[in-house]
């Protein structure tokens, strides 16, 4: 694990021959503004650039110029300048005094909160740490370097810093984070026509797509990028292999003989040592696809002596796994082997980790013997390594979040608060959503309630009628025996004792006997008044029913009273109320007290008119008032009108409401009766 | 002239009632001797019937019989009143003559009985006087009718208006007149309630009644003599 550890720091980077973006590319390019030749600092430094002088001269140079400014007072002037001075000490390797100075410097700039010197050490020191392959340290600074940039609107220089941003992510194969700062960079590039860096990033996206195998748009970026390099007026400008890395894609897609095209106009243009044993490397390489032989192992082994005299450990480790290929591919399987464990050695040693990979596969199947020992070892870091660049991606993830955190804060609060306002706003909406439900509830609770409460009234007001009926039947017998009594006993009684007293014979005056005449016929007409008592008692006709149109007059005269109008009922003679259902009478009952109360209360009318009549089977009620009137779209909605409709709607009739303002009311009720 | 003596049957539950008639008869006996009466006196259905179906197996008749309506019914229950009793004399003894005394003097009663037992005198006992019943014991045993003023004055209304009730219009008019409900009827008078209905429908055009309200139907035929 301690070993696994150690390749945790360094690079994961997939060495294809073919990349070229190597790590002084983006550190060497750090150029400062022209500084005005007249004070004698700038001529300090600028003579410390020199190439004719020496080293000593150069640093001589450079220590007058940070001594004066140290005298200086405290300005941006300074800071910018310190902070030059000590990125010519960088230049100059020396890093102590370097790390000395520019410390100095960032710390003064913290003080001035000079924000352009604060990004620039960031940057010198972001360049440093990417120099001695410190990614991690090198990416927080960059990132530093690119916040103040960005805070005081330094285009050019925050798309740098992007650039190189996006170059570390690739390195740990980040791909799609590397790809959106490389776009972000472009952006910023395409703003300020910078062919030279659009060309860098184009191939930098070139280079990214090739790694995650979309070589189709490897090859289209390659173009793009060629199209601004062509663009680049600068004599001095530094061509990236271009046309080699694409071949290496068509190599990669497959497409061999293309590669070998490619390889073969990069071969030709004017390349630097380096450059040109990578192209002669791939194109022997490519070669060997095409199954021609002829100068590849000349080519490879040429391409390994130059890589060996630069000293360039990582092309070398790929010479030789590409040497053994081209053994192996000749069947000559000792110096496979033979090469690919010094590839193999070589990978371990730089910690490659990709080509310690790829040479422990070749050994596995070359050695067979070995072969199980090499693919565990291959299993085993394999698994290592993407757990470490996964933790170093994180790392990356880490420290953008934990610098993007202020820079977000204020983002974050507005989002807060609109969160916090969307979700108090749903929750207001949801409370009186629930408010409304709540009353709706009781409201038809209510409702529920009242209607059972009328069922009840209703309920009670039969039984009520029944008991009467009965109570009243029960009075008919009382009366009945009463009458039967009187009949039938004291008459029968009374009867005899006249017609008994009538016979009786005894001897008296005439006076007398005509006095006994006279009692006797007074005995007879008791009895007849008797009689006609009994005969009344026992008529019981008129009593037999509540009478149901004497409890409507009654109620409209009472109405009448508190309502002061006058009023007028009128029954139809042909309804048989002994034969309507005392249902429909109590609603009628109902619904005609309901709506009398509603004149009295609202209507003011002067008048009030009630009729029963019968439409053979239909029994109307038509209850006219010359009131106020109201607006019955509105009314229609109470629960007053509600009730009555739906009371005649339970016997099958039919209510109808006419009002106009000022006109009075009229309601109609049809009811269907058998009559 | 010979003697004669006429069996007389008195069937009145008041004992005071009783009293009466036997003091009309011995009214007559005294006046004319030669008359006399043989009287059995019964204050109850059952013993009544017991001494109507003595005569009827001696097959004999009784000149007289005083019959009140209103009676107790009998212990078997068989005879209601003394109508049902009419009814086994004229069946039993029907040559005998029956004297109806009665309290009741609404006209359909009166109308009923006449219908059912016909008999040959009809009394309200209001109306009568101990003269009276005296002429009306008179009459039966020479053979002539004898109907007090009541009775006299329904017979007249009635034959007055000629009107065609028959006996179940008149018991329809009659239970409506006491009250009974229509849903009660059909067990009465054994008529479906549509036909009562008819009938009431026929009542009313007879008796030019327009409103529905059976009261007015009820006034009416009180008015003529019908109830």
């Amino acid at each position: 694990m301690k070993i696994l550890a150690k390749y945790l720091t360094i690079t994961v980077y997939i060495l294809f021959s073919y990349l070229l973006l190597s790590c002084s590319d983006t550190k060497q390019i750090k150029t400062h503004d022209p500084v005005e030749i007249k004070d004698s600092i700038s001529i300090w430094i600028k003579n410390s650039r020199i190439k004719t002088n020496s080293l000593i001269q150069k640093k001589n140079n450079l220590s007058k110029a940070y001594n004066n400014l140290n005298l200086k007072p405290n300005d941006k002037y300074k800071t910018k300048n310190l902070s030059i001075v000590a990125y010519r000490y960088y230049e100059l390797k020396d890093t102590l005094l370097f790390q000395k100075i520019n410390k100095e410097t960032q710390e003064l700039a913290y003080q001035l909160k000079d924000s352009f010197t604060i990004a620039d050490t960031h940057w010198s020191l972001a360049d440093y740490y990417n120099h001695r392959e410190i990614y991690e340290k090198s990416y927080f600074h960059y990132k530093e370097a690119y916040i103040f940039f960005e805070k005081i609107d330094k285009e050019y220089q925050t798309a740098r810093m992007l650039f190189a941003m996006a170059f570390i992510k690739g390195r740990y194969r980040d791909y799609s984070g590397s790809e959106v700062l490389t776009i972000k960079a472009i952006e910023k590039f395409k703003k300020l026509n910078n062919y030279k860096w659009l060309y860098s990033s184009y191939n930098q996206l070139a280079i990214l797509q090739n790694d995650i195998q979309e070589y189709d748009k490897s090859i289209l970026y390659h173009k793009k990028a060629l199209v601004f390099f062509n663009k680049i007026k600068s004599k001095n400008k530094k061509y990236l292999s271009s046309y080699n890395n694409m071949g290496s894609s068509y190599f990669k897609k497959g497409n061999y003989s293309k590669a070998l095209k490619y390889y073969n106009i990069d071969l030709k243009k004017d390349n630097n040592m380096i450059d040109y044993a990578r192209i002669l490397n791939n194109r022997a390489y490519c070669k060997i696809f095409l199954n021609d032989t002829i100068n590849v192992k000349r080519d490879l082994f040429e391409a390994l002596r130059i890589r060996d005299s630069i000293g360039n450990q990582a092309s070398v480790m790929v010479s030789k796994i590409n040497i053994s290929d081209y053994f192996k591919y000749i069947k000559d399987t000792t110096n496979a082997l033979k090469y690919v464990k010094e590839a193999n050695f070589i990978a371990q040693k730089i910690k490659n980790g990709s080509n310690y990979l790829n040479s422990l596969k070749k050994l596995a199947v070359l050695d067979i013997k070995n072969s199980k020992k090499y693919l565990e070892r291959y299993i085993q870091f394999s698994d290592s390594l993407s757990t470490a660049e996964r933790k170093v991606q994180n790392k990356f993830t880490r420290i953008e979040f934990e610098t993007d955190e202020h820079i977000e804060e204020s983002k974050r609060l507005s989002e807060q608060t609109i969160i916090i306002s969307i979700t108090s706003v749903g929750l207001i909406l949801i409370l009186s959503l629930a408010y409304f439900l709540r009353t709706q509830k009781s409201k038809n609770e209510k409702l529920v309630l009242e209607a059972e409460q009328q069922k009840a009234n209703e309920q009670v007001y039969l039984l009520t009628l029944e008991q009467q009926a009965i109570i009243e039947e029960e009075r008919v017998q009382e009366r009945n025996r009463i009458s039967e009594e009187l009949h039938d006993g004291v008459l029968g009684r009374l009867f005899g004792t006249r017609v008994g007293l009538g016979f009786l014979d005894f001897d008296a005056s005439e006076e007398t006997q005509k006095q006994h005449e006279s009692f006797l016929e007074e005995l007879q007409e008791i009895e007849k008044e008797i009689r006609d008592v009994s005969h009344k008692l026992s008529n019981n006709f008129s009593a037999d029913q509540i009478n149901f149109s004497t409890l409507i007059k009654q109620l409209l005269k009472t109405n009448s009273t508190t309502g002061n109008f006058k009023h007028q009922v009128s029954f139809d003679e042909q309804i048989a109320w002994k034969n309507i259902s005392q249902l429909i009478k109590i609603n009628i009952y109902r619904v005609v007290q309901e709506s009398l109360q509603n004149i009295v209360k609202s209507a003011h009318a002067k008048n009030v008119i009630l009729d029963f009549s019968i439409k053979s089977t239909t029994l109307v009620v038509l209850l006219k008032d010359d009131g106020v009137g109201f607006n019955i779209k509105k009314a229609k909605k109470g629960i007053g009108i509600k009730n009555m409709k739906s009371r005649i709607k339970k016997l099958k009739g039919r209510l109808e409401i006419e009002s106009k303002m000022e006109q009075g009311t009229s309601i109609t009720i049809e009811i269907p009766v058998t009559n | 002239m010979a003697d004669k003596q006429y069996k007389a049957l008195i069937i009145d539950d008041h004992p005071l009632i009783s009293e009466a008639y036997k003091s009309a008869f011995h009214k007559i006996t005294k006046e004319d001797p030669s008359i006399s009466f043989k009287i059995d006196v019964a204050n109850d259905c059952d013993t009544a019937y017991d001494f109507i179906k003595q005569y009827a197996k001696n097959s004999d008749t009784i000149d007289i019989i005083f019959l009140d309506i209103s009676l107790p019914p009998s212990k078997d229950g068989k005879i209601l009143s003394g109508e049902d009793l009419g009814l086994k004399i004229n069946q039993l003894i029907p040559d005998s003559k029956i004297i109806v005394s009665t309290t009741f003097n609404d006209n359909y009663r009166v109308h009923s009985i006449f219908k059912s037992i016909n008999p040959d005198g009809f009394l309200i006992k209001n109306d009568i006087t101990p003269k009276e019943l005296v002429t009306a014991i008179k009459a039966l045993i020479s053979g002539a009718p004898y109907y007090s003023i009541t009775v006299m004055k329904m017979l007249r209304s009635q034959v007055s208006n000629d009107m065609l009730l028959d006996d179940i219009d008149r018991k329809i008019l009659y239970e409506l007149s006491i009250g009974t409900k229509m849903k009660e009827l059909p067990h009465i008078v054994l008529l479906s309630i549509n036909a009562i209905e008819k009938r009431k429908r026929h009542l009313k055009h007879v008796f030019d009644v327009k409103s529905t309200e059976d009261r007015e139907l009820i006034h009416s035929a009180k008015e003529k003599g019908f109830i």
